[in-house]
């Protein structure tokens, strides 16, 4: 008897296509018109589930004759009334949805203020804070260890000595 | 070479980085794709497998000794090594960094020591590594060595150097204010130089 009432039960929930959890509550006069992208009554502009859950407007008695006259031939719809028809259940139309918000010029912008604010703490650390450089870094000394090591013959094999003609004294 | 693997990687990269910017289809079950997930999983696991079986083979193979002619005891102190010589004679020696004189150009500012180590050439020699007082790490890159000095802990390596010269490295774990100024140089020289200079 238990597995008869849950089967009877089970059949009218897979009879049922709308939306029938939680929330029904919280949409107004809002009429549900299926299942929608996750069958909760939620309205959400989505190009790849584009038939939300409920419409978008609360049903009023003008929206309503609309309705009853769209039953019959589309052709006596004036153009005024197929759009009242359309933002009544949607909110945008696809073209504005896909619009281009031009929120790349801001991103880009902050984000170019920001590597400005980076290159000038390094511009002020360089200026100010940091010391001479010790003086084993001048031309002269450089040259002096890099002839010391030649001498040594340091890296034979890959490394700089490989790269210094030893018998004529020069660089290969 | 390496650069044409780079620019190709890079390359790659930025065409799909491009391509997914551009892009206005939309996937809607991404998500819980629970059979690839489970491939990509196992895939690189195997692959780490095949990598993993030389590599640890080879890891081991490289720890060999190879009958060490001589043993060298090294101990970092705060801020030197010491040197211990005991096979033959007893040599110990202390080896500070020689501060930079500004007239003599050719000094590698921070790398020369008062006294060098110094080791015959073609020989295996062990190396025993430890501490006096905190971790220090004895490293010497041109030969490949790096050993951590701690303190109650022997750590053992060794070497074959093939050429004469100076080989210098740097002290490695931090271990207090003049970590960067505890230098290391090994002057390798001929055996006969090595038994005059021992004695």
């Amino acid at each position: 008897m238990a597995s008869r009432l849950l089967f009877s039960s089970l059949r009218q929930v897979q009879k049922l296509q709308k939306a029938c959890i939680h929330g029904r509550s919280r949409i107004g006069n809002r009429e549900v018109v299926g299942f929608g992208f996750n069958g909760q009554y939620s309205y959400q502009d989505r190009i790849d589930f584009p038939m939300p859950a409920i419409r978008f407007k609360e049903s009023t008695p003008d929206i309503v004759a609309l309705r009853e006259k769209e039953k019959g031939d589309w052709r006596k719809l004036t153009l005024e009334e197929k759009k009242a028809l359309y933002r009544a259940s949607f909110c945008m139309t696809f073209t504005e949805m896909n619009a281009p918000t031009g929120e790349w010029k801001s991103i880009i912008g902050i984000a170019c203020v920001l590597i400005s604010i980076g290159i000038w703490v390094f511009i002020l650390e360089r200026l100010f804070v940091y010391k001479e450089l010790p003086t084993s870094f001048s031309e002269e000394s450089k040259k002096a260890q890099l002839k010391r090591m030649i001498d040594l013959r340091v890296n034979p094999i890959e490394g700089i000595s490989s790269k210094f003609d030893y018998e004529k004294g020069e660089w290969k | 070479h390496t650069l044409m693997i780079i620019t190709m990687i890079l390359a790659m990269v930025l065409y799909f980085m491009a391509s997914m910017i551009i892009n206005e289809l939309v996937d809607r079950y991404m998500l819980e794709g629970q059979t690839i997930e489970l491939m990509w999983t196992i895939a690189p696991a195997v692959i780490l497998l095949f990598i993993t079986t030389p590599s640890l083979r080879l890891l081991y193979l490289m720890d060999e000794i190879h009958n060490p002619i001589m043993t060298i005891k090294t101990i970092g102190h705060q801020w030197y090594w010491s040197y211990e010589y005991s096979d033959f004679v007893n040599v110990e020696f202390d080896s500070y960094m020689t501060p930079y004189e500004s007239d003599n150009k050719s000094m590698f500012r921070l790398l020369e020591t008062d006294n060098h180590v110094t080791l015959p050439m073609h020989s295996f020699i062990r190396i025993i590594v430890t501490a006096a007082d905190v971790l220090h790490s004895w490293t010497i890159p041109s030969l490949g060595i790096k050993a951590d000095a701690t303190p109650g802990r022997l750590n053992q390596s060794s070497f074959m150097i093939n050429r004469p010269g100076l080989l210098y490295g740097q002290c490695s774990e931090i271990c207090g204010a003049n970590h960067s100024f505890m230098p290391i140089v090994i002057e390798s020289v001929s055996t006969e130089s090595f038994i005059e200079w021992i004695k």
